[in-house]
C-alpha cells in the first residue's frame, strides 16, 4: 500500500511541476516577443500614447517575475484577463467555444477506440494474410491525407455524389443538443480517420508481439483457445501499452480539431485562436494556449493513473 | 508471402510515389507552363483540359503550375524541420539516456512540457508571436518534433547501456562522446530512420495545416495548404482545386510511409 | 520402481521447417524414443540438436512454418498426430503439461497468480464451482512448496522471484494431474540453489503424483542423478539412449562421451590445470577495505545500505582465483566496482596495469554494428599502445589464434558467430590490452556445455602460457576445481572464506560454502 501512495504522490508532484512549467512556457512565449509587445499588438500606425496606455493596462511596465506571479494567480482563479479584440473576459470567450472543440475531440476519440481495437485484433490473428494487408494498406492511405483535405473530399463526395448537404447549420448545445451533435459527427470522423490508422498500427504490432509472448504460450499450454487468449491476455495487455499512444492521439485530435472546424465553419476554439492571432490579441491567445495545454497535462496525468490502475507493475514501481 | 518480397514491394511503391513528387519538385524549380500568379479572367474555374492539365482556380490561375511550384516548400519545410528536430532530439536524448539521474530528469520534464502543447498549437503560437515566415515555421515545427526523437534516443540509449559491450568499453575507458558515436548511434539507426521518415510525413501534415490556416508559407509563394484554403468556397463546383493538391500531399506522405515500412522490414529481416 | 508400460512413444518422426524460400530444412530425422509411465526421461543435446522442437511437437505447440513429414506420436496408445487441432488443444493442460526455460515473463503480468492458474480449470467443465477451483489451486500451490498459498494466490507475478514463478508454472502444468509433464530446461535461468529445489520438486511430483516427466537439458552430467533414463540427441536424431547409470558409466557413442567430458569438465582429457602463482610472483591486484552501494542520486546514496563492504583481496601474477557465492551475494557488484563501473564508497583498488573483463552475456558482449576487426582495433586504440598499420594484422592474428579463432573471423560480424565464438572475441579484446588481471564474470553460464568447456580451456591456456592472472566469477564448482588455485567465497556482500581451492572445498568452514557445495553435488 505504501508504494501505491508513494506512486500516486510522485505522479501528482510530477503533474503539478509540469503544469507549472507549461504555465511558465505559455507566459514566457508572450513575454519574449521581439521588440515591444504593446507595439507589436497595436501595429505600426499606433501613436506613442496609445502604446504607453496599453503597456500600463497589460502591466508590461512591471518586472517580469511579478508579472508572471500575478498572471499565474489570476489564471488559477480562471481569470485570464480581458480580450483586446472582443472586449470580453477571455475565460467567457473560451467557455462559450469549448463545447465544439471538446465535443468533437471526444466523439473522435470514441470513434478511434471503437474502430481500431477490433480491427487490430482481427489483423493480429493472422498477420500477413489478405485481411491484414488490406486493412493495413487502408490505414496507410488514411494516415497520409491531411484531415482538412479529407474533410473537403468528404464534403465533395457527399454533395456531388449523394446530393446531401454535409455541412449542417450549427446549433448551440443548449438550444438543440441533437443538432449540435449531428453537426460534430462528420468533422469528428475526419479527425479520427488518420488517428485510427495510427492507433490501429500500434495496437496491431503490440497484439502480434503479445501473441508471441511467453505468457500467451503458457495459456496455450493450459489448453486455452486462441480467442480466449486474445480476450483474456492479449487485449488487456495491449490496452495498457496503448494508453500512452491513445493519450498522444487525443492531444493530436485536439490540435486537429482546431483546423478541421475551419472547414466545417464551426465556432470552436480554433476560430477563436485564429481571430486572436490575426488581431494580435495576446491575452486571449495566451489564455487559449494555456487552457489547451493544461487540458493535455491533465489528460496525461489521467492516462498515467489509468495505466497504474490496470497494471500492478506500474503501481509498485517507485517513481524514478 | 515472405518478408523479403513484401519489403521489396514497399520499396517499389514508395520510390514510385516519391519519384512523382520529386519530379514535380524538379520540374517546378526550372519551368512552369504558366506563371504561378498569372490570372486569366477568361479562364476562371476551368475543369482539367489540354491547356490546363489540373484546371484553373477562381482567379484563372493554372493549378498545374501552382502544384509544380508548391512542391519545393513542402520538401523544404519537412526536411529542414526534421533536421532541426533531429539535432535537438539527438543531443537531448543521448544526454538523458547516457547520463541518467538529474540530467535525465530535467531533459525529460522539459520535453514532456513541450509535448503537452498540442503540436500544431505550439507552432501556431510561435508563428503568431514571431510573425508568419518560412523560417519561423521551420524552427517552430523543429522544436515541436524534437521531443519525439529525444524519446526514441533516450529509451534506446537506456536499453543499450545495459549491454555488455557498453560495459566493456567503459572498462576500456572509452570517452563518453566516442562511446555514443561508435556504440549507441549505429545501433539506434534502425529505430531512428523510421522515426525520421515518419517525422517528415508528420511535418508535411503540419505544414499544410498551417498554410491552410494562412500561417505557413506566405503568398505570393504557392503552397498546397493555401491552395486548398483558397479553393474551399468553390470546392463543390470545382473539385479539381481540392483533388490535385491533396493528391500530391498524399503521394508524398504515403511514399515516405512505404519507405519507412521498407526500412523497418528490411532491417528486421537483415538482423535475423 | 516398476513401469507399467509406455506413456509416450515417438516413432520415426520426421519434421522440417520452411523459411519462406528454398528447400525446407529437416530438423528432426527419424526420431524415435519412448517414455515409460512414471519415469523421468532426460532428453539431452547441445543447442540446435532439436530437443525443443521435439517437445513442442509432442505438445502440439509448433508454429505454422514447421511440418511433420512422417512418423507417429502415441500418447497412451493414441496417435496425437491424427487428432484434430481442437482435440490436441484439449489434451494440453489435461494430459500434457509443459513448462519452459525462462519463467520471467511466462505469467500474465496484469493478473494475480490465482487468476493466471484459474484459467486452467475454468475452461474445463468438470470443475465449475468457483470455491472448488480456488481450493484446488491452493492445494496445488502448497504441493509445489509455497508455505502460504493464500498469500501467493493474490500476488502479482512481478512480485515473485524466478524460482517462485517457475513453481507457479509447475503448479499450472500439474493442476489437472497430467500423465506427462514436459520440462524444457526449466532450471537454466535460475541460480544453482533455486535450480536444485525445482529439480527436487519435479522429482517429488513424479514419485507422488505419478507424473511422467520429459526433462530436456543440455547438460548430460547434471541430470544423471535425476533421470531414470537418458536419450542423447544430435542433429535431430537419437544418438544414444540408456539408463542414466549406464550412460554415465559406459557411453556407447563417442558423441556422448564427448558431451560427458565437456559437462564434467574432465580436466585430464581437456588438459586444464589450476593456475598457481610462482613463488617470486608480483602482486598485480590489491584490494583493501572496498565497499560500494547503489545509490539513485548523489543525495540519496548515503541512505542505501552497502551491497559489498570490507572487501580485502590480493591477486598475484599467473594466479587464477575463483569467486563464488549464491546469487545476490554481491559478486557482480564487486566485479563492477573493481572495474570502476560503480564508484567505491570506501577502500582502494590498485593494480599494476589495466584490468580487463569478459562479461556474462554472449549476445550483447559485442557491438552488432561493427566487425570483429573493428572490435580488436578499438581494444588496441584503448590500450594506449598503438601499433603501426603493418603490425596490426599479425597482432590480431596472434590473439585470435590464442583464443582458438581464425583470421577469417576478422571480417565477420557478431551475429555471424556463435555464442562461444563471441566470448572468445571478448577474450581476444582483453588480451590486446595486455591487462594485469582478466576478470571473467560468468562468461560461460549462458553457453552449452561444449562451448563452456572450450572457453574454460581457452582461459586456462592463456593463464598458463601468458601468465595473466585471472579472477573467475562463477557458480559452477567444477570450473573452480578445474582452473582456480585459490578461491574466494562471498555471502551478503562480504568475503566469508578465502584460501586454497582444495582446502575450502574439502573442508568448508561456513554455512554459505556448504550450501553451494551441496547444490553442486546435485549437479545443477
Amino acid at each position: 500500500m505504501g508504494n501505491r501512495v508513494k506512486f500516486a504522490a510522485g505522479k501528482l508532484c510530477e503533474f503539478l511541476l509540469t503544469a507549472l512549467l507549461v504555465s511558465f512556457f505559455t507566459f514566457a512565449a508572450f513575454s519574449i516577443i521581439p521588440g515591444d509587445a504593446a507595439r507589436v499588438m497595436l501595429g505600426t500606425t499606433a501613436t506613442e500614447e496609445q502604446v504607453e496606455h496599453l503597456r500600463t493596462e497589460l502591466g508590461l511596465n512591471e518586472p517580469l517575475a511579478q508579472r508572471y506571479v500575478s498572471w499565474l494567480t489570476s489564471a488559477m482563479r480562471g481569470d485570464f484577463g480581458k480580450s483586446l479584440a472582443f472586449s470580453e473576459p477571455v475565460s467567457e470567450l473560451i467557455s462559450s467555444r469549448l463545447p465544439v472543440t471538446l465535443g468533437m475531440s471526444l466523439i473522435a476519440l470514441i470513434i478511434v477506440i471503437v474502430v481500431s481495437f477490433p480491427f487490430a485484433a482481427v489483423c493480429s490473428r493472422r498477420p500477413g494474410k489478405f485481411t491484414d494487408r488490406a486493412l493495413s494498406a487502408a490505414g496507410h492511405i488514411l494516415f497520409a491525407i491531411p484531415p482538412f483535405a479529407l474533410s473537403m473530399m468528404l464534403i465533395i463526395l457527399f454533395t456531388r455524389v449523394f446530393g446531401i448537404v454535409a455541412v449542417g447549420q450549427y446549433a448551440r448545445p443548449s438550444d438543440d443538443f441533437g443538432k449540435f451533435l449531428s453537426c460534430l459527427i462528420l468533422p469528428a470522423f475526419c479527425i479520427a480517420l488518420p488517428k485510427i490508422a495510427m492507433t490501429f498500427k500500434f495496437l496491431r504490432a503490440s497484439m502480434i508481439e503479445y501473441s508471441a509472448s511467453d505468457f500467451a504460450r503458457t495459456s496455450k499450454s493450459h489448453g486455452l483457445t486462441d480467442f480466449m487468449i486474445l480476450i483474456k491476455h492479449i487485449i488487456p495487455n495491449s490496452a495498457v501499452s496503448s494508453i500512452t499512444v491513445i493519450s498522444l492521439v487525443l492531444s493530436d485530435i485536439m490540435g486537429g480539431s482546431l483546423i478541421v472546424e475551419q472547414v466545417f465553419n464551426l465556432p470552436g476554439l480554433g476560430r477563436l485562436l485564429l481571430a486572436a492571432i490575426s488581431r494580435r490579441d495576446f491575452p486571449l491567445l495566451s489564455g487559449i494556449v494555456f487552457y489547451l495545454a493544461l487540458m493535455t497535462v491533465v489528460l496525461y496525468f489521467m492516462s498515467d493513473m489509468i495505466a497504474a490502475l490496470i497494471d500492478p507493475r506500474i503501481r509498485d514501481r517507485r517513481t524514478s | 508471402m515472405n518478408l523479403a518480397r513484401i519489403s521489396k514491394r514497399y520499396l517499389i511503391m514508395g520510390m514510385t510515389l516519391l519519384g512523382i513528387v520529386l519530379a514535380f519538385f524538379l520540374i517546378g524549380l526550372i519551368w512552369t507552363p504558366y506563371g504561378i500568379n498569372d490570372t486569366d479572367a477568361a479562364a476562371k474555374l476551368l475543369a482539367p483540359c489540354a491547356d490546363h492539365l489540373f484546371g484553373t482556380d477562381n482567379m484563372g490561375r493554372d493549378v498545374f503550375s501552382r502544384c509544380l511550384a508548391a512542391a519545393r516548400y513542402t520538401l523544404l519545410v519537412s526536411f529542414a524541420g526534421v533536421a532541426v528536430a533531429l539535432v535537438l532530439g539527438t543531443v537531448a536524448g543521448l544526454a538523458a539516456g547516457y547520463f541518467g539521474g538529474i540530467t535525465d530528469k530535467i531533459i525529460m520534464i522539459l520535453s514532456n512540457s513541450v509535448m503537452c502543447f498540442p503540436g500544431i498549437l505550439l507552432a501556431l503560437v510561435a508563428v503568431a508571436v514571431f510573425g508568419p515566415s518560412l523560417y519561423n515555421v521551420i524552427w517552430a515545427l523543429g522544436l515541436v518534433f524534437a521531443p519525439t526523437f529525444a524519446r526514441v534516443y533516450r529509451s534506446g540509449t537506456i536499453e543499450l547501456m545495459t549491454r555488455d559491450f557498453i560495459l566493456q568499453s567503459k572498462v576500456m575507458k572509452v570517452p563518453p562522446v566516442r562511446l555514443m558515436y561508435v556504440h549507441i548511434l549505429p545501433n539506434l539507426m534502425a529505430q531512428i530512420l523510421p522515426a525520421v521518415i515518419t517525422g517528415l510525413a508528420n511535418m508535411t501534415l503540419f505544414e499544410s495545416g498551417m498554410s491552410y490556416l494562412g500561417l505557413g508559407v506566405q503568398p505570393p509563394a504557392a503552397s498546397y495548404g493555401k491552395m486548398l484554403s483558397d479553393a474551399q468556397s468553390y470546392m463543390t463546383v470545382a473539385p479539381w482545386l481540392i483533388i490535385f493538391p491533396t493528391l500530391i500531399l498524399v503521394f508524398y506522405i504515403l511514399g515516405l510511409y512505404f519507405i519507412s515500412e521498407w526500412v523497418r522490414t528490411s532491417v528486421r529481416g537483415g538482423s535475423q | 520402481m516398476r513401469y507399467k508400460g509406455n506413456i509416450l512413444e515417438v516413432t520415426g518422426l520426421n519434421l522440417s521447417i520452411s523459411n519462406g524460400s528454398g528447400v525446407p530444412a529437416r530438423i528432426l530425422k527419424d526420431l524415435s524414443f519412448n517414455i515409460r509411465s512414471g519415469e523421468i526421461l532426460g532428453l539431452i543435446g547441445n543447442s540446435g540438436s532439436g530437443k525443443t522442437i521435439t517437445s513442442l511437437t509432442i505438445a502440439g505447440l509448433l508454429s505454422e512454418v514447421a511440418t511433420v513429414d512422417s512418423g507417429e506420436i502415441l500418447l497412451d496408445g493414441e496417435d496425437l498426430l491424427k487428432k484434430t487441432p481442437q482435440e490436441r488443444r484439449r489434451l494440453l493442460g489435461e494430459k500434457i503439461g509443459i513448462i519452459f526455460q525462462d519463467p520471467s515473463s511466462a505469467l500474465d503480468p496484469l493478473q494475480t497468480v490465482g487468476s493466471n492458474l484459474n484459467e486452467v480449470l475454468s475452461i474445463r467443465s468438470d470443475v465449475v464451482n468457483k470455491e472448488e477451483r480456488r481450493e484446488r489451486i491452493l492445494n496445488m500451490l502448497k504441493t509445489v512448496g509455497f508455505d502460504d498459498p493464500d498469500e501467493i494466490y493474490g500476488r502479482y507475478p512481478h512480485r515473485l522471484s524466478g524460482g517462485q514463478r517457475q513453481r507457479v508454472l509447475i503448479a499450472g502444468a500439474a493442476l489437472m494431474n497430467p500423465a506427462l509433464l514436459i520440462a524444457d530446461e526449466p532450471t537454466s535461468s535460475l541460480d544453482t540453489v533455486t535450480a536444485m529445489s525445482i529439480m527436487q520438486l519435479l522429482h517429488e511430483m513424479c514419485q507422488e503424483m505419478g507424473i511422467s516427466i520429459l526433462f530436456i537439458s543440455h547438460n548430460l552430467d547434471a541430470v544423471h542423478d535425476f533421470c531414470d533414463r537418458v536419450v542423447v540427441m544430435k542433429e535431430g536424431t537419437v544418438i544414444d539412449s540408456d539408463t542414466s547409470w549406464d550412460i554415465m558409466g559406459q557411453p556407447k557413442s563417442s558423441y556422448t562421451a564427448e558431451l560427458l567430458t565437456n559437462s564434467r569438465l574432465d580436466t585430464r582429457t581437456l588438459g586444464i590445470k589450476p593456475g598457481f602463482a610462482s613463488e617470486d610472483a608480483e602482486t598485480v591486484l590489491t584490494v583493501s577495505g572496498l565497499s560500494a552501494s547503489y545509490g539513485k542520486g548523489r543525495i540519496l546514496r548515503k541512505r542505501t545500505p552497502p551491497i559489498i563492504s570490507g572487501i580485502d583481496m590480493e591477486i598475484k601474477e599467473g594466479e587464477c582465483v575463483g569467486l563464488i557465492g549464491s546469487s545476490g551475494c554481491g559478486k557482480t557488484t564487486l566485479v563492477k566496482t573493481l572495474l570502476g563501473l560503480i564508484p567505491a564508497s570506501s577502500g582502494t583498488v590498485s593494480s599494476s596495469r589495466k584490468l580487463a573483463a569478459v562479461f556474462q552475456d554472449p549476445v550483447s558482449s559485442l557491438n552488432p554494428a561493427h566487425s570483429i576487426r573493428w572490435h580488436l582495433k578499438e581494444a588496441l586504440r584503448c590500450s594506449g599502445k598503438p601499433l603501426r598499420k603493418e603490425e596490426e594484422l599479425p597482432a590480431f592474428k596472434k590473439v585470435l589464434n590464442d583464443v582458438g579463432l581464425d583470421e577469417i573471423h576478422l571480417s565477420r560480424f557478431p551475429h555471424q558467430l556463435s555464442g562461444g565464438q563471441r566470448q572468445k572475441v571478448s577474450i581476444a579484446m582483453c588480451l590486446i590490452a595486455e591487462p594485469s588481471v582478466i576478470i571473467a564474470d560468468e562468461p560461460f553460464s549462458a553457453l552449452d556445455s561444449s562451448s563452456q568447456a572450450s572457453i574454460i580451456k581457452t582461459l586456462s591456456d592463456i593463464n598458463h602460457e601468458r601468465g595473466t592472472a585471472m579472477l573467475i566469477v562463477t557458480h559452477n564448482l567444477r570450473v573452480v576445481r578445474a582452473m582456480c588455485s585459490k578461491l574466494i567465497v562471498m555471502d551478503s556482500g562480504r568475503i566469508v572464506e578465502s584460501g586454497l581451492t582444495e582446502t575450502i572445498l574439502n573442508d568448508p568452514k561456513t554455512e554459505a560454502t556448504r550450501a553451494l557445495i551441496e547444490a553442486d553435488l546435485y549437479g545443477v
